[in-house]
C-alpha cells in the first residue's frame, strides 16, 4: 500500500515537470517555438495585441469623444487640436476610428469564437451519431450554405426587421446574421475529421473497452481536433471582421449612430479627394487588422502542422522527437 | 568537420580518411561512397542521421544495408539518390562510374536518377500515380532519358519491360490502371520502372516490406530476374535477416548511423563478431526450427544521434561493455587481415565462437501451470461455432443490384482452451481480421455462434452480458502509436478501462503500479505522453492496457509487425511469460510465420474465409499438408544464407483471386501448386467438389484431396548457383 502514495493526483496533471526534461519536449512547448520562430507571426500578435489595447483605452488620450460636434472644425484635416482631422460633421475622427475599431474586433472575436464552437459541436454531432442523423444535419449545413447570405444580412438590418432593429443595437444584430452563415464550412471540416478520428485505433480500442459512445467523443475525439480549432478560430475572426467591413461598406451592415471601420471607410469613400483623410486612417486600421491576424494565422498554421518545413536551431536537445521529425522529412519526400 | 564525431584517440582528418578509404577502393566499383555524412536541423538540435559511412558497390552484385529503424539507412539512399529535403546537410563523397554525385544540381540529378542509377520504394501502393496508366508511366520513363526513341520502341520496349518483370498478358496490361493492380503487381511495375534504362546501380528501399510472404517471395525472385537481366549492381536497404540472407552478397550492418560491421554474407550470418549483429540474429524467431528457447532481447533503445557518442554507440545496450568501450567511438576494423570482414568492436577477437544467447542472457522459457495438463482436461474460454460473415458486393449508380457475395469469413470453428496461445495466419485479405472483429462484435445477429468465457452471443448479448464479456476479454492493436490517445497519459490510458469498470480510485492507482510492473516498465513514468515512449514501451502499454480488468483472454492484432527486430523480441518474450505467469490465453492473428511458430500452441491457415490446415504448432510446420500451408513456410525467408541458396520454394503465381472469382470447389484451386500437376481426371474433383476438413495426426486437421501430390515444376524454384 506504500507505493499508492508515489502517485499524486496533481503531479498526473504537472507537465511541466515531463517537459523540463531534456530527452522528451511537450508538443505545446514545440508549437510554441516554432510559432515564436516565425517572426512574421510574432509581428503579427503584436500588431493585433497592440490594436486591441488600443481600441480600449485610445479613448483616453483625446478630450473628443463620438458623439461631440465641434462646430467649429468641421471636415478639417488632421491638427493638434483633432489628431485624425474631423469628419463632415465635425466628429472627432479619432474617436470614431477608436470606436470602430472596438466595434469591429468585437464582432470578428465573437463571431470567430462562436462560429467555431458551433461548428465543433454540430460536426462532432454529425459524426458521432452517423447514418440518418449525419445525412439531415448535412441536408441543413448545404441547405445554408446555399442561401443567399448577403440578403438576409440586407433584410435583417434594415427593412424587414424594424422592431427588432429598435430593441437590438445594430452591431449585435450584425453578430447574429454574420454567426448563422459562417460555421459551415468549419463544420464540414470538423466532421470529416472527426470520422477519421474514430477510424483510429484508440477510439477502437476505447470502444472495445465498453467505453460509452458520448465519453469517447468528449474525451477522445474532442481534444485531438484542438489544434484545428484554433486555427478555425483565427481564420474566422479575420473571416468575420472583413464580412462586417464589406456589409457596412455597402450599407447593410452597421448603421449610424453606430460606427465601425467599414462605416467610417464607407462614408468617406465619395469624398476620397477632398477629405482624404476620412478615408486612409481606418482604412490603415482595417488592413492592420485583417494583414495581423493573416500573419499570426500563417504561423499558427506552421507550428502545428507536423510535416512542416520549420526545422529547428542549433541548440541541445533530445532524441524522439529528433528522430520522428526526420522520418517525416523523408516520408514527405517519397 | 567530422572532428565531433570521431573521438580524439581515433580522429584522423578527413582528407587522411578519404585517401586511405580511396587506396583500396575497387578501381570497377559501379556506386562508390565515402564518408558520407548526413545532417538534420531539428527542434532539438541536428541529428547527426548518417556519421561516415564507406561502401562499394560492383556490377551485378548485390550489398544488403541492414538496422533498425532510425540506423540512418533509407538516410542513405535518400542521399546517394539526391533526393533528401534542402535543408539537410550531407557531406562526404558518392561517385556513380567515377563521377561525384554529391553537390549536382537537382536537374543534373535528374539526368542520373532513373537513368543509371534507379530505385525501388517500399511502398507500391502510393508509389505510382492513380491518374496514368502503367504503360504511360513506363512510357514516360523511357520518354525522359531517350527522347529520340520512337513510339513503337518505347511501346515495345513497355511490352518487353512488363513481361520480365511477370505480368501475364503484358500488351493488354499496358493500358491497365495502378488500382487495378494489387500490391505485388504494383511493385513489379514499380521494378520495371526502375530498370527500364539499364541502370547501373538499382536502389531497393525495403522493397518487400509492405507485401505479403508469398508476394515478398515473388517480388524478390522478380528482382533477382532483374539483376541478371541488366548486371545492375543492387543495394539492398532491409530491416528483415531473412530477405537479405537469400539475396546479398555482401552485408553492411548499420547501428545509429555507422556501419558497426560490414563483410560477406557468410561472415556476418556464421561469424559474426559484433555484438549488436550477435543480438540481431538471436532476436529474430526461426520458422524452420521447433526448438523453444526464449529470443534474445537487446535492452534499450538506440543513441540519441544529437549528442554525439563519446563511447562505442552500442555501449549501453552492450551486456560485454566494460570502461574501456566508453573510450572513443571503435573505427570499422578488419576481423583477420587480408579479408573484406571488419567489425566495429574493441572485442572482436574475444568473439569468435560465442553464442549470442549467452552473452545476451535470454532468460529461461516460461512454463505455464497449464502446460502440464492435457488440452482436453483445460476450460474452453472461446469457442467459435460456424461463423459466418458475408458481405454483399452492389453494383448501379442509382439501382444498387447485388452482384455477388464476398465471404470474408465462410464457417469458422475452432476453440481456445486456458493457457493456450492460438494463432490464425494467412494472407491479407483471408479473413484473418474480420474474424477478430466478429469475436469482438459480440452481437446477436450474428451468423454463427460465439461463446466466450460460457457467454455465448445467441443467449447472452444484453448490456449486462456485454460487460461481462469485455471484462474476459481484451485486445492488443497492431500499431501501438495509434492504439493509445496521443494526448493521455499513460496513467490515463491504463485507468480508463477500470475507471470504466466503476473501479475505486485507489484500487486503480494500486492496480496501474503492479500493471507497469508486470510488464517491465519504470512505474514513475505514468506521467509521460505516448509519443515520450518508444516503439516496443508503446506496445507495452498497450498489453498492460489490455491485462488492466484481468481477462482471461487477450486478442493480439499483429503485435509486433511494427516494431524492430530486437525489441519485437523483447514483447514476445514478455507475452510468453505473462501467458505463463498469468494463465492468459491467446488469440493471434499475425502475418510472420516465425513468430507465430516462436508464440503459439496451435495455428490455423486461413485462405479466403475458410480454414485449410489447422492443428499442433509443431505438426502444422513440421509436416504441412496442405499445398498453400507449404507454400507460405516455403515463401519465408529464412536468416540462414547456406539454406536459402540451396533450399527448394513453392513460389505461387498470382495473388488471392477475387471474391467474385472464387471457385466452386476448392478455393485455392487457382494457384495451387498441386493442382496445376494433376492430370485432368483429378482435377475435375477439385474443381466441383469443396474438401472437408479431416485428420491427418492426433492435433492437425487438413481440407485437400490430395496432400501428397507433385508439385507443378513451375512453381518450384531452386537457386543453384548464386
Amino acid at each position: 500500500m506504500t507505493n499508492l502514495n508515489t502517485i499524486d493526483p496533481a503531479a498526473i496533471l504537472d507537465e511541466g515537470k515531463i517537459e523540463n526534461d531534456d530527452v522528451v519536449i511537450g508538443k505545446s512547448r514545440i508549437i510554441l517555438r516554432r510559432f515564436l520562430r516565425n517572426r512574421t507571426a510574432v509581428a503579427g500578435l503584436v500588431i493585433f495585441l497592440t490594436l486591441t489595447l488600443f481600441s480600449f483605452i485610445g479613448g483616453f488620450f483625446s478630450s473628443w469623444d463620438k458623439e461631440t460636434i465641434d462646430p467649429f472644425n468641421i471636415g478639417m484635416p488632421p491638427s493638434a487640436e483633432h489628431l485624425l482631422g474631423t469628419s463632415q460633421a465635425g466628429i472627432d475622427l479619432y474617436a470614431l476610428t477608436v470606436e470602430g475599431t472596438r466595434v469591429s474586433i468585437l464582432i470578428g472575436v465573437v463571431v470567430g469564437l462562436v462560429s467555431v464552437l458551433i461548428a465543433a459541436v454540430y460536426g462532432c454531432t454529425m459524426a458521432y451519431f452517423g447514418r440518418k442523423v449525419d445525412k439531415v444535419m448535412l441536408f441543413i449545413l448545404e441547405a445554408l450554405i446555399m442561401m443567399p447570405a448577403l440578403l438576409v444580412v440586407a433584410v435583417a438590418t434594415s427593412g424587414g426587421a424594424n422592431g427588432l432593429k429598435n430593441t437590438v443595437p445594430s452591431w449585435l444584430l450584425l453578430i447574429i446574421v454574420l454567426l448563422v452563415f459562417s460555421w459551415m464550412g468549419t463544420a464540414r471540416l470538423i466532421r470529416s475529421l472527426s470520422l477519421s478520428l474514430m477510424q483510429r485505433d484508440f477510439v477502437k480500442a476505447a470502444q472495445y473497452m465498453g467505453i460509452p459512445p458520448r465519453r469517447i467523443v468528449w474525451r477522445h475525439l474532442v481534444p485531438n481536433i484542438g489544434s484545428l480549432l484554433v486555427l478555425e478560430v483565427t481564420r474566422g475572426v479575420t473571416g468575420a471582421i472583413l464580412a462586417e467591413v464589406a456589409f457596412s461598406f455597402i450599407g447593410i451592415g452597421i448603421k449610424v449612430p453606430d460606427v465601425s471601420l467599414g462605416v467610417l471607410i464607407g462614408q468617406s469613400t465619395s469624398q476620397v479627394s477632398t477629405f482624404p483623410w476620412m478615408f486612409w486612417a481606418p482604412l490603415i486600421v482595417m488592413f492592420l487588422l485583417t494583414g495581423s491576424l493573416a500573419m499570426m494565422n500563417d504561423g499558427l498554421r506552421d507550428a502545428f502542422d507536423p510535416s512542416s518545413s520549420s526545422v529547428g536551431r542549433t541548440k541541445r536537445g533530445g532524441a524522439r522527437i529528433g528522430r520522428a521529425v526526420t522520418g517525416k522529412t523523408q516520408k514527405t519526400s517519397k | 568537420m567530422t572532428s565531433n564525431t570521431t573521438a580524439p584517440d581515433t580522429a584522423q582528418s578527413t582528407a587522411e580518411r578519404l585517401r586511405v578509404a580511396g587506396l583500396h577502393a575497387p578501381t570497377d566499383a559501379v556506386l562508390s561512397v565515402r564518408d558520407l555524412n548526413v545532417r538534420f536541423n531539428t527542434e532539438n538540435g541536428v541529428v547527426h542521421a548518417v556519421r561516415g559511412i564507406d561502401f562499394d558497390v560492383l556490377p551485378g552484385k548485390t550489398l544488403g544495408i541492414v538496422g533498425e529503424s532510425g540506423s540512418g539507412k533509407s538516410v542513405t539512399s535518400m542521399a546517394i539518390m539526391g533526393l533528401l529535403p534542402p535543408t539537410a546537410e550531407i557531406s562526404g563523397s558518392v561517385r556513380l562510374k567515377g563521377k561525384e554525385l554529391l553537390g549536382l544540381s537537382d536537374k543534373a540529378m535528374c539526368r542520373h536518377r532513373g537513368n543509371d542509377l534507379a530505385m525501388v520504394f517500399q511502398d507500391p501502393l502510393s508509389s505510382l500515380t492513380p491518374v496514368y496508366t502503367v504503360g504511360t508511366q513506363i512510357v514516360e520513363a523511357l520518354t525522359v532519358h531517350n527522347p529520340t526513341m520512337s513510339k513503337q520502341a518505347k511501346e515495345a520496349r513497355a511490352v518487353e519491360l512488363l513481361g520480365l518483370v511477370g505480368i501475364p498478358s503484358p500488351k493488354d496490361r499496358l493500358k491497365a490502371f495502378p488500382h487495378e493492380f494489387s500490391g505485388g503487381m504494383r511493385q513489379r511495375v514499380m521494378i520495371a520502372i526502375a530498370i527500364a534504362n539499364n541502370p547501373r546501380v538499382l536502389i531497393a528501399d525495403e522493397p518487400t516490406t509492405a507485401l505479403d510472404v508469398t508476394i515478398q517471395a515473388q517480388v524478390l525472385e522478380v528482382l533477382h530476374a532483374a539483376q541478371e537481366e541488366t548486371g545492375a549492381a543492387v543495394v539492398m536497404i532491409t530491416h528483415d535477416l531473412g530477405v537479405v540472407a537469400g539475396m546479398a552478397d555482401d552485408i553492411m550492418v548499420m547501428y545509429a548511423g555507422r556501419p558497426v560491421e560490414t563483410g560477406s554474407v557468410d561472415d556476418i550470418y556464421y561469424s559474426s563478431r559484433m555484438p549488436y549483429t550477435m543480438g540481431l540474429l538471436g532476436a529474430v524467431p526461426r520458422v524452420d526450427i521447433a526448438e523453444k528457447t526464449s529470443l534474445v532481447p537487446i535492452e534499450g533503445i538506440p543513441p540519441n544521434l544529437a549528442h554525439p557518442p563519446t563511447g562505442c554507440s552500442f555501449a549501453p545496450r552492450c551486456p560485454l561493455a566494460s570502461e574501456a568501450c566508453l573510450d572513443g567511438e571503435p573505427d570499422l576494423r578488419e576481423v583477420a587481415s587480408g579479408t573484406a570482414h571488419s567489425a566495429a568492436c574493441i572485442k572482436t577477437e574475444a568473439l569468435a565462437d560465442v553464442d549470442a544467447h549467452a552473452i545476451f542472457a535470454a532468460p529461461a522459457v516460461p512454463v505455464s501451470r497449464f502446460d502440464r495438463l492435457p488440452r482436453h482436461e483445460r476450460k474452453t474460454v472461446l469457442e467459435l461455432r460456424d461463423v459466418r460473415k458475408h458481405f454483399p458486393l452492389m453494383k448501379g449508380a442509382l439501382l444498387k443490384r447485388r452482384i455477388g457475395t464476398v465471404k470474408a469469413v465462410d464457417g469458422l470453428s475452432f476453440d481456445i482452451r486456458e493457457g493456450e496461445c492460438f494463432s490464425i495466419v494467412g494472407e491479407s485479405g483471408c479473413g484473418k481480421t474480420t474474424t477478430l472483429l466478429e469475436i469482438m462484435e459480440f452481437h446477436k445477429d450474428q451468423d454463427g455462434e460465439v461463446v466466450i468465457g460460457g457467454l455465448s452471443n445467441k443467449h447472452a448479448a444484453d448490456a449486462k452480458a456485454k460487460g461481462a464479456m469485455r471484462r474476459e476479454l481484451q485486445m492488443v492493436f497492431q500499431d501501438p502509436t495509434g492504439a493509445l490517445d496521443p494526448r493521455f497519459t499513460v496513467y490515463e490510458v491504463l485507468a480508463e478501462p477500470m475507471e470504466n469498470l466503476g473501479m475505486p480510485k485507489p484500487a486503480i492507482r494500486k492496480r496501474i503500479m503492479e500493471l507497469m510492473e508486470l510488464v517491465g516498465l519504470q512505474a514513475d513514468h505514468v506521467n509521460r505522453f505516448p509519443n515520450q515512449f518508444s516503439g516496443g514501451q508503446r506496445q507495452r502499454i498497450g498489453i498492460a492496457r489490455a491485462l488492466a480488468v484481468n481477462p482471461r483472454l487477450v486478442v493480439l492484432d499483429e503485435p509486433v509487425s511494427a516494431l524492430d527486430v530486437s525489441v519485437q523480441a523483447g514483447v514476445i518474450n514478455l507475452l510468453d511469460k505473462l501467458r505463463a505467469e498469468l494463465g492468459l490465453s491467446y488469440l493471434m492473428v499475425a502475418h510472420d510465420l516465425s513468430v507465430v511458430r516462436h508464440i503459439s500452441n496451435r495455428v490455423a491457415v486461413m485462405y479466403l474465409g475458410k480454414i485449410v490446415e489447422i492443428g499442433d504448432v509443431d505438426a502444422v510446420f513440421d509436416n504441412p499438408r496442405h499445398p498453400y500451408t507449404r507454400a507460405l513456410l516455403s515463401a519465408i525467408p529464412v536468416p540462414d544464407p547456406e539454406l536459402e541458396r540451396t533450399r527448394e520454394r513453392i513460389i505461387l503465381q498470382g495473388d488471392l483471386p477475387s471474391p467474385l472469382e472464387a471457385p466452386a470447389g476448392c478455393n485455392f484451386a487457382t494457384r495451387c501448386p498441386v493442382f496445376a500437376a494433376l492430370p485432368p481426371a483429378k482435377q475435375e474433383k477439385c474443381l466441383t467438389l469443396e474438401p472437408a476438413l479431416e485428420l491427418a495426426a492426433v492435433d492437425q486437421q487438413f481440407a485437400c484431396f490430395y496432400p501428397d501430390g507433385e508439385l507443378d515444376a513451375d512453381m518450384v524454384v531452386v537457386h543453384e548457383d548464386h
